[in-house]
């Protein structure tokens, strides 16, 4: 059995594993070079503005999401990454489940249902949680989610960071707007002392606070990892742009067109064809849509490209009465789960809440806005030392996630202008409902609330002439991209309405697979890679058991 | 006595020793023969010098960092659960 892999990134990677470790010869395929890591760590330090691309190689042949044309009312503000290991090289490393709820947001809330259940996928969370290598603790997820008795996660719960100590005393057991609050540890894709029977790849996440975009100490989980541990029958080709998928008259997948490259700086190629018995998509949701687009398959449903989603993310910073110590170790170690449901859902977003211990680094630039801020002010010498020591230390933000709803106006479609390789680059018309509008304004109003329960001065403000600002209701607001892109080859139960049914398989083609965050018919509120990594296995389970016997009892070390 | 290292110290309010401890004294008194103060600060205490950041460790060694007594982002490591504990007053 001869399996294609398009993408050796996150969703790719744990395929190809299990697929070569159950004896399928697999080819994975994958358009962006290799980055050494020292090399990467080093342009980190280097580089003036520390965006999440930026330590990683780039080539003109494969360009990143910088190359997306936006044509909606908003722009899409999500970067992803191709390079080997993908946008999963650069990811934060936050690894909450989706609730039960979050498969039914047609019910009680709004966008699509999905064709299956949080108890399905339940089995597959544990094994991602095990091939990943997720600190967590079992009871404390239970707090707000049903995990399966006895589970333990392959690491114990990171140590929380002194700043959500202090936010725990004050908010655990209040309440706003008859939520109870608490502050719930968060499950992370970094390195944390292991539960018996549990071997860490990596060292133990040693507090470098740089987790995005590169962990210097390689503590977080990358998809490197998985490469690292491929059987022999698993073949990775970098450097290989796959820009077409041939089906023949009975929509049987037959092979991929690729252009492989060799120097990073020109579009000069050479074309190649590789036949396969099976294909899997797995190169992020816009590029998978993309391809679809560009084939000229999987769409008797008019739904490929459509839907794309994401998390805006609003931001809102403030200082403590006290040092609380920012940047030191992960970004966020814990949240505030009690406004991903509710009945408020039929009418706003539901939102969660990250509590973000990088000072104000993401939301306004600091320390360099603030010593710039002080400079400007005539602060010199040792007024402006206790002056920036003074405000940084006691700096916090709050980072909302706040769900987007399945929408087949926002889309992926193919743009007139091409890439250096002569393919079309992808063009987004993005935009946010009033559901998502509302959802980002009550999120604001909690965060105000939060901020006088603890005493904190709130230093948040959006101004017209910034990037992604917008009014509603009045209230100027602004969103930030959470990198969560999703919904473009949508899954559903039906071949009508929806492009991959339950096992990520396109309906139209009995061999060809979309896998990744586009299949996903809602994000909820949580970060959405370990859902994804979950249906990958899940997908990959089906492949090997449609073909030989099952693989979960094999793959999952989990109890 | 060294006229640039003097006026930095003046203007960061960190000491000379401090300053030279960094290593970075001779490339910055090379950059900023014709700098204003305010671009000195910034090149001390972000190293950023006119929009780029000379080398990775003037990143490392920003002395905006050091007033808050954190290592910058990805630099040195605290060390694990390192983050849990309240943080020491900074020695001003
Ligand atoms: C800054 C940032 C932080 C994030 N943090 C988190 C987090 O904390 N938690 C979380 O759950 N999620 C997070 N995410 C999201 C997460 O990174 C993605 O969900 C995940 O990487 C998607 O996996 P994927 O395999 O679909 O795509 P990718 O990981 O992007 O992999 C796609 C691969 O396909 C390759 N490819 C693309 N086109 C082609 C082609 N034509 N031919 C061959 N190969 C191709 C790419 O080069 C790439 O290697 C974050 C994202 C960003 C940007
Ligand atoms: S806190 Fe530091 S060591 Fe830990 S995962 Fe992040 S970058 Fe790596």
């Amino acid at each position: 059995m001869r399996a294609v892999v398009v993408g050796a990134g996150f969703a790719g990677s744990l395929i190809a594993k299990v697929l070569g470790d159950n004896g399928f010869s697999v080819l994975v395929l994958e358009a962006g070079a290799d980055t050494d890591h020292d090399e990467a760590v080093e342009r980190f330090r280097a580089s003036r503005v520390k965006s999440p691309l930026r330590p990683y190689r780039t080539t003109v042949a494969a360009p990143s999401s910088d190359y997306l044309i936006n044509t909606g009312p908003f722009d899409y503000a999500s970067p992803y990454l191709r390079m080997n290991g993908g946008t999963g090289a650069a990811w934060t490393g936050i690894t909450p489940r989706m609730h039960p709820d979050d498969f039914r947001t047609a019910d009680i809330g709004r966008g699509r249902n999905w064709p299956i259940s949080y108890d399905d996928l339940e089995p597959y969370y544990r094994a991602a949680e095990w091939e990943i290598g997720i600190a967590a603790d079992a009871d404390e997820q239970r707090q707000h989610l049903p995990v399966a008795e006895g589970y333990r996660y392959p690491m114990h719960a990171l140590p929380r960071t002194y700043l959500d100590r202090v936010v725990a005393s004050v908010v655990d057991g209040a309440s706003i707007d008859g939520h109870e609050l608490l502050v719930v540890g968060t499950p992370q894709a970094r390195n944390g002392k292991p539960v018996d029977g549990y071997r860490p790849d990596g060292n133990l996440c040693a507090g470098y606070a740089s987790c995005v975009p590169i962990c210097p100490e390689q503590a977080k989980y990358t998809p490197h990892r998985t490469q690292k541990r491929w059987s022999g029958t698993v073949e990775l080709r970098t450097r290989c742009v796959v820009n077409r998928v041939h089906a023949d008259e009975f929509g049987r997948v037959t092979k991929v067109s690729y252009q492989r490259y060799e120097d990073d700086t020109t579009g000069r190629h050479t074309r190649h064809e590789e036949e396969a018995d099976v294909v899997i998509l797995a190169a992020h949701a816009i590029e998978n849509a993309k391809l679809l687009l560009m084939s000229g398959l999987a769409n008797s449903s008019d739904q490929v490209g459509r839907n794309l989603m994401d998390h805006p993310a609003l931001l809102t910073w403030a200082l403590m009465p006290q040092p609380v110590g920012p940047f030191r170790g992960p970004g966020s170690t814990t949240g505030i789960e009690a406004f991903r449901g509710g009945p408020e859902r039929g009418r706003r977003a539901p939102f969660r809440i990250e509590i973000g211990n990088w000072g104000w680094g993401w939301s306004a630039g600091s320390p360099d806005s603030d010593t710039a801020e002080f400079v400007a002010a005539g602060l010199r010498g040792t007024a402006l030392r206790r002056a920036v020591a003074e405000r940084v230390s006691r700096q916090f933000a709050l980072q909302v996630e706040v769900e987007q709803e399945a929408d087949p106006a926002n889309r992926v479609t193919l743009a007139a202008e091409r890439d250096a390789l002569g393919n079309p680059r992808p063009s987004l018309h993005y935009g946010l409902s009033d559901y998502v509008k509302d959802g980002l304004l009550a999120a604001k109003r909690v965060c105000d609330q939060l901020f006088e329960m603890l005493k904190a001065e709130d230093y948040t403000s959006y101004k017209p002439d910034e990037e992604r600002y917008f009014e509603h209701n009045g209230e100027p607001l602004r969103y930030w991209g959470a990198g969560h892109g999703g919904g473009t080859h949508v899954m559903g139960s039906s071949r009508r309405d929806s492009v991959v049914d339950q096992w990520q398989r396109c309906w139209d083609h009995p061999n060809l697979y979309a896998v990744g965050c586009g299949s996903m018919p809602s994000l909820g509120t949580s970060n959405p890679s370990i859902t994804m990594a979950a249906l990958a296995l899940r997908t990959a389970d089906h492949l090997v058991s449609s073909r030989v016997e099952g693989v979960l009892g094999k793959m999952s070390k989990a109890p | 006595m060294d006229a640039f290292v003097e006026l930095s110290a003046e203007l960061t309010g960190f000491s000379a020793e401090e300053l030279r401890s960094t290593g970075l004294v001779e490339q910055y008194r090379a950059l900023a023969q014709d700098a204003s103060h305010a671009e000195i600060i910034e090149l001390w205490y972000t190293g950023v010098w006119r929009g780029v950041i000379p080398s990775s460790r003037a990143y490392a060694e920003g002395l905006a960092w050091k007033a808050v007594g954190v290592a910058p982002p990805g630099t040195r490591a605290p060390g694990f659960g390192s983050w849990e504990h309240r943080p020491r007053r900074s020695s001003l």
